[in-house]
């Protein structure tokens, strides 16, 4: 043990923890309070406000658009969590076995988390773009004109366009998913080959099983991050047309570039408190799994 | 034998065939989506804008480089490249000296409420951020620093802290305590022994931690849009934001500067990409 004078040390401690401590109840205590007493209040964050109780998030979730915006935040939950995550999964599988130019393959699908979510959305609606964009002029090129759209301006195709730009990059879940693929020991695959194990059967019976754990982590986070969507909708659509895409991150921008304190902070109390119910709940359920299992 | 070499040579029938085709149908899937787009991007940026839309997929008659000429000029790049890397590098600074010493206390010593505290700040990564936009706002304008880079640089360290906090403390917990030992008997107080010992040998967990706050950073848009409102504190992303209005329909011009706003990030990448996978991937890994 280090043994020194502790008085100094104390002081020491204090003195180190303090700029942590500070910044910390700034930026996260201090607002999280405030977002959960402003959504109680009716206020437009000059005058004086009238405490209304949980009115704001009644009206919250009587109003059309906010009703919109969480089930496109739920669709988006499903979305990241089940089909990104299923394709990571997917991938990393097949990595694992190690294909030719799966190093490099695995530096390319990792590639968009670095470049920025703004960089990559504009590039997006160029491509979507209705008179000029890729997609288009290569549908008019294979003749099939018929399928050319304004997909980010129609209320038909406007969620799924930006849907798909943010699915199909799953690099980022992959390489967490595949790092642990890879740590599973050589010898489990080459004794069930021995039994005469194929090769599909191998990974449903061994590796599945094997990075369940993982699997509930990284769902746990897209589904959070699908629940926090904000950038690609916001530079794409703006949450149009006709509030098709609006997640309540939109409407919360929205509710305060207008002052609405307090329906804007119903908003983001809503998102804080489902945020760690969905945490709370996939954790629950990875760990019934486990349980189950077990008893078998 | 085993997972590497596969059974697929191995077995006979058609199962095999059908396996490899999918495999290679599936990785090229995924190939494709993430590359082509880039080189349209890429390619597109050299073109007239009569080009763009006549000859879409072929390389440019005469390479224009005058867009990225253009690119420069209209958008102002070159100010927003050195406000993104002041509030960029200051942030990451910033977070790693709070973060680092706060995990030496925590890791090191034994005081009260220490593992109450640790498990407060780390359970930050829960909060969805997203949802403090108005007391970000408030705080911001209280503080005086409304406008300007320092508003992004605290809010951006500060964000930080639970994640970095994890790593630095996940990190220095591996540090052997022996070392800090021998600096005792030399005489080495309480601060010496976080700035001559185990700072130095944090190298490896400061580099993983800085990464993620750096790119976090450099990437960010919602408070850079929240936070700021003149060019002045402008950071490259929120100029992004402006370059279809700035370029009007001069949208080869724009990829142009969108394609110079992405090159920094790819070549650092290709330079680092696996202390990047590691930095930006490590929180999860472990969490």
């Amino acid at each position: 043990m280090i043994v020194q004078s502790r008085r100094k040390t104390y002081i020491g401690i204090v003195l180190f923890l303090l700029p942590v401590l500070v910044l910390y109840a700034m930026y996260f205590i201090y607002p999280l309070g405030f977002v959960f007493v402003t959504s109680t209040l009716d206020w437009n964050g000059v005058s004086a406000p009238t405490f209304v109780g949980l009115e704001n998030f009644l009206e919250n979730f009587r109003n059309p658009t906010i009703q919109l915006s969480i089930r496109n935040n739920f669709l988006w939950l499903f979305a990241l969590g089940f089909v990104q995550i299923g394709f990571a999964a997917l991938v990393a599988i097949l990595l694992a076995r190690k294909p030719r130019g799966w190093r490099f393959l695995r530096t390319v699908y990792f590639l968009p988390n670095v470049i920025s979510q703004v960089a990559i959305a504009m590039m997006w609606a160029a491509l979507y773009n209705a008179e000029y964009g890729a997609i288009n002029q290569f549908l008019e090129m294979v003749g099939l004109e018929q399928w050319t759209a304004n997909w980010l301006g129609q209320v038909e195709t406007a969620l799924p366009a930006i849907m798909v730009q943010q699915v199909f990059y799953i690099g980022y879940f992959m390489i967490i998913i595949l790092a642990s693929t890879m740590s599973i020991p050589e010898s489990y695959y080459e004794a069930a080959e021995i039994d005469g194990a194929s090769v599909l059967q191998q990974e449903l019976h061994i590796t599945l099983p094997l990075i369940k754990d993982i699997l509930v982590t990284t769902m746990t986070l897209a589904m959070a991050y699908g629940l926090r969507h904000f950038e690609a909708t916001f530079l794409l659509t703006n949450g149009g047309p006709a509030n098709t895409t609006s997640v309540l991150g939109i409407q919360l921008y929205k509710m305060l570039s207008s002052l609405d304190y307090g329906h804007a902070n119903a908003v983001g109390a809503t998102l804080v408190v489902l945020g760690v119910l969905v945490i709370v709940t996939i954790r629950a359920l990875g760990r019934r799994t486990s349980a189950a299992e077990g008893m078998q | 034998m085993g997972r590497v070499k596969g059974a697929v040579g191995t077995d006979s029938g058609i199962a095999p065939i059908i396996g490899t085709v999918f495999k290679w149908i599936v990785l090229l899937f995924f190939f494709l989506f993430t590359f082509l787009p880039l080189i349209w991007l890429l390619i597109s940026s050299f073109k007239t804008n009569l080009e763009l839309q006549t000859r879409p997929f072929a390389f440019p008659e005469a390479w224009q480089f005058i867009n990225y000429i253009n690119a420069v000029k209209i958008s102002s790049l070159p100010r927003l490249f050195l406000n993104s890397v002041f509030v960029s590098s200051v942030s990451t600074a910033l977070a790693m000296l709070v973060t680092s010493m706060a995990a030496f206390a925590f890791s090191r010593e034994r005081f009260p409420f220490q593992q109450g505290l640790l498990n407060l700040i780390i359970a930050g990564v829960l909060v969805p951020i997203i949802a403090l936009m108005a007391p970000y706002f408030r705080l911001t304008n209280g503080l005086g620093l409304y406008d300007s880079l320092w508003a992004l640089i605290l809010t951006y360290s500060a964000i930080n802290i639970p994640i970095s906090t994890f790593l630095m403390y996940g990190f220095m917990k591996t540090i052997p305590v022996e070392l800090e030992e021998a600096a005792v008997i030399d005489g080495a107080s309480f601060f010496q022994r976080f700035s001559m010992v185990v700072f130095p040998l944090s190298r490896v967990g400061l580099v993983t931690a800085g990464t993620f706050v750096f790119l976090f950073s450099w990437n960010e848009f919602i408070y850079a849009l929240l936070l700021t409102s003149s060019v002045g504190s402008r950071t490259l992303q929120l100029g992004i934001r402006f370059f279809t209005s700035q370029f009007f329909t001069d949208y080869t011009s724009m990829f142009a500067a969108i394609v110079l706003t992405i090159i920094p990030s790819i070549a650092l990448y290709v330079f680092m990409h696996d202390k990047i996978i590691s930095g930006l991937t490590s929180g999860a890994l472990k969490g």
